[in-house]
């Protein structure tokens, strides 16, 4: 998947350039925000344009969409029938795909948002605690992982339905909320932030970001496990769901 | 061609589409439903955000709910009626398609623009409709029949200006085939200015959002407009942009068409 990234450098590279209009909406929206006001549920201008940094970094990190797309698509044309004669797991397969495009975007990102710090002049500041550094890298790995799992499981959901661009569509609407991507879920009534820590969402782009900010650290380990329950659950879900599904597909298309 | 036979194709295509779509039925409400929760989480971002503020610039939140309202509305209009068409464009040049909707008897940008009627988007018209009375039922402008027809007329016109520029940027491909990128780029931009009302920016921004891609006039011209803050200038500039990219549209289309190579583009 990493040489396959290569053929396609022009498009990866306009995506990460694009990721700059996140910056801009931050830069543009909060800039009028905190005219009037130094701090916002303890975020400055400054430390709320490194938030969006993060978070878009993250966000950017996750190619498993493409996963979702390509399995109802692969169902709805009948060619799902290759991956099912292949000696190979299935979902296996679509993970390390996806793995391979957020090795290949990782390096574009991190060159990316070097550039972005330095066109915004952003004053960049990050917790140098280690053991949060290292929770926000194990929490990202399995946000990832989950997200890859997300996807999968709507994928096959096209046996049953066919077409789920809808679902995919409105799931992109949900996460970017739910993850913090669109605000820091700081800024929400405290009780929808607890039940929000009940679902992975929170755990994926938000928790990490604000360990990398050097805040939350408490939340570390339950955060951790929380994520990896999750992962489980989701594991059982997917294996499950396409045992269940694969009988009714008759590999025909439409 | 009269208006009157372009209205009678416009509702033959019509028919045929909603006979089409009825083979995917869980499809059919499908962008209703997707768009609905975008404009919703539109909503819940900016209800926590003025729960730390009480403006952002010189936007309240009722006329930044109106603004989310007008924009959904003008979405909804163009998902209806021309968005599905136009996105194929690129697709149909690269692939010689384009053969035949040219050879038909009927202006082809028409044919293109109206083939794909999405009535399942419809719904979020209304939808709209409910966030702009609840956004109008928090503000104390006094409502007139004018400032009714105003708004319609804006929340039209900005639909055509949609329009134009969906079509302009689909007209590239005439002569880029692999522009992609531009399609992207678009997306970016409209998903920044459903976002940010056009007044925020500044600088360069302006002239690029306000003039060159204007999609930061879209909602911020009939929400300024129905909330009484819109200068004289404002609307007369508003309508002599949208006239200047139609008449440049339309233009710019036949000069592509001029362009096309059939299969071998």
């Amino acid at each position: 998947m990493f040489k396959t990234q290569l053929v396609y450098r022009f498009d990866v590279i306009t995506g990460v350039v694009f990721s700059i209009f996140k910056i801009l909406l931050a830069c543009i929206l909060w800039s009028a925000v905190f005219e009037k006001k130094e701090v916002v549920s303890g975020f400055t201008f400054h430390t709320m344009l490194t938030y969006y940094l993060i978070t878009g970094f993250i966000s950017q990190l996750d190619q498993s969409a493409a996963i979702g797309w390509q399995v109802s698509s692969d169902i709805r044309n009948g060619r799902f029938s290759k991956y099912m004669i292949r000696p190979i797991g299935i979902f296996r397969y679509f993970a390390s795909q996806s793995a391979g495009s957020t090795a290949f975007l990782l390096i574009f990102n991190v060159f990316a948002a070097g550039i972005w710090i330095f066109l915004f002049k952003i004053e960049f500041t990050m917790s140098s605690d280690i053991k949060c550094i290292l929770a926000a890298c194990v929490l990202i790995v399995l946000g990832l992982l989950f997200m890859v799992q997300l996807h999968y499981f709507i994928g096959i959901l096209a046996f049953k339905f066919l077409d789920v661009t809808a679902l995919m569509m409105m799931k992109e609407n949900i996460v970017q909320f739910l993850t913090g991507a669109l605000i820091p879920l700081a800024l929400l009534p405290l009780a929808w932030v607890q039940a929000m820590t009940y679902f992975p969402f929170y755990y994926i782009s938000y928790l990490p970001t604000m360990l990398l900010l050097g805040r939350n650290s408490d939340e570390c380990i339950s955060g951790i496990m929380i994520l990896v329950l999750w992962n489980i659950a989701f594991g059982i879900i997917n294996a499950v769901t396409y045992q269940h599904l694969k009988s009714i597909y008759d590999g025909v298309g439409i | 061609m009269s208006i009157k036979r372009q209205f009678k194709i416009i509702y033959m295509l019509m028919k045929m589409k909603l006979s089409k779509n009825m083979a995917f039925r869980f499809s059919f409400f499908g962008a209703f439903f997707a768009d609905s929760t975008l404009f919703l989480i539109q909503l819940f971002m900016f209800s926590a955000i003025y729960s730390q503020v009480g403006s952002i610039g010189t936007w309240n939140k009722s006329q930044m709910i109106l603004f989310i309202g007008t924009f959904s509305i003008i979405n909804a209009l163009a998902m209806t009626f021309f968005l599905f068409g136009l996105i194929t464009i690129p697709e149909k040049i690269k692939s010689g398609e384009l053969d035949l909707y040219i050879t038909k008897p009927i202006p082809s940008l028409l044919y293109l623009s109206f083939e794909s009627i999405d009535l399942g988007s419809f719904p979020l018209v209304f939808a709209s409709i409910a966030l702009i009375f609840y956004a109008v039922s928090g503000m104390t402008v006094s409502i007139t029949f004018l400032s009714v027809v105003g708004y319609i007329f804006l929340v039209i016109l900005m639909t055509v200006l949609w329009y134009d520029l969906m079509v302009i940027i689909r007209t590239i491909p005439f002569f880029l085939i692999q522009a992609s990128f531009i399609e992207n780029l678009e997306g970016e931009v409209l998903t920044l200015c459903t976002k940010i009302p056009g007044t925020l920016f500044k600088g360069p921004f302006k002239i690029l959002f306000l003039l060159l891609l204007p999609y930061g006039l879209m909602a911020t011209v009939p929400a300024q407009f129905f909330s009484g803050t819109l200068s004289t200038f404002g609307f007369v500039y508003a309508v002599a942009l949208v006239a200047v990219f139609h008449c440049f549209t339309m233009f710019f289309w036949k000069f592509g068409l001029k362009h096309y190579k059939s299969a071998s583009s």
